[in-house]
């Protein structure tokens, strides 16, 4: 495998498009404060798929910031707030 | 030493910029848009022809639906939390959404438009608040419908078994959030709708599933009044009886 220094800029591709799914949530942990996935919900969780609680998914918000390399844009998508000029 | 840490998993907690693992949802999910604007436009990011083609009955419904599908544009589809999150983190909420446009958030595969395979048999629950009063509230609400869906807790037993040992399917195929110029409409589409011989204990877990959706996600007291001027309460409908528009179409409230 091949370890850089990435002190630099973040090159392209992101983490977000390169990182792995996780298959076993048994074999992740959590910093300190960080609140696991209920296990209720992944009792008989299998092939990767996993149920999650929004306390859990909330944790993400400040920190998933980075916009999709794929994400159209949206201005031509017609997808921008009704106080920056649509036609009506 | 190197080896090990070439191989630990490295969660966005640890390592906000260079992790390497993500955690997958359930069910991958699609966004679609439409409002006004995106009316007859073509846009080459979102080819209508770029999804595979879902076989449509040929009824009329389904030809009005086509047509209606060419002015919904396909945003982006994504199977992780971290890629939510940063879709969510990027585009506009629904209370800076023009008037007359819709946020669609369904599972990939599934076209939100009742002729789907997945919804022909199926039907919503919904809710429609007054505009004024929860433009506050709104992003909210969305937002926690929304995590509903991708985490998968809106039916506490996604046991659609096929008995073949794959995961199960779970009831839930979508969202909506419709912003009007009097309200906002919330609603969430299942794949079965109940009938009124129901006996295989499909109407309970369709209740749960309403009864998750005002109490846990949208905050509400179980029983509370929820009805009036511009309002309703959350209510299922099945598609079949929202085309028939008739006075024998039978709502669930919870």
């Amino acid at each position: 495998s091949n370890t850089k220094n990435e002190n630099i800029a973040q090159p392209l591709p992101s983490a977000l498009s390169t990182a792995r799914h996780i298959e076993s949530l048994e074999s992740v942990s959590y910093p300190e404060g960080i609140k696991s996935p209920a296990t209720d919900l992944n009792r008989d969780a299998k092939d990767g798929k996993f149920r999650y609680d929004r306390g859990f998914l909330l944790q993400f918000m400040e920190l998933c910031k980075e916009k999709p390399d794929n994400l159209p844009p949206m201005e031509a998508l017609g997808l921008v707030g009704d106080l920056s000029g649509h036609a009506m | 030493d190197m080896q090990s840490q070439a191989e630990s998993i490295r969660t966005v907690f640890s390592d906000p910029t260079n992790f390497n693992v993500k955690h997958p949802l359930y069910s991958p999910w699609t966004l679609w848009f439409d409002s006004p604007a995106t009316k007859g436009r073509n846009l080459p990011q979102t080819p209508i022809s770029a999804f595979p083609q879902t076989p449509i009955p040929e009824t009329p419904g389904a030809v009005a639906a086509q047509g209606w599908m060419e002015d919904i544009k396909r945003v982006i589809s994504f199977d992780s939390v971290e890629e939510f999150w940063g879709l969510y983190n990027n585009i506009i909420p629904p209370s800076q959404l023009p008037q007359k446009a819709n946020y669609y958030l369904f599972k990939e595969g599934i076209i939100p438009a009742w002729e789907d395979e997945a919804n022909k048999n199926g039907g919503k629950w919904s809710i429609q608040l007054p505009r004024e009063k929860n433009r506050g509230n709104v992003d909210k609400m969305w937002l926690y419908t929304m995590l509903a869906a991708i985490g998968e807790t809106f039916d506490p037993s996604p046991v659609l078994s096929d008995g073949s040992g794959n995961a199960p399917k779970s009831l839930i195929t979508g969202v909506i959030v419709s912003a009007r110029p009097q309200f906002y409409r919330l609603s969430i589409w299942t794949r079965l709708a109940p009938s009124a011989t129901e006996e295989d204990g499909l109407r309970e877990r369709i209740e749960g599933v309403g009864r998750h959706f005002k109490t846990g996600v949208l905050g509400f007291q179980e029983g509370q009044k929820l009805g009036g001027a511009l309002a309703t309460e959350v209510e299922f409908l099945s598609h079949k009886d929202s085309e028939r528009k008739g006075k024998s179409a039978k709502k669930i409230i919870v």
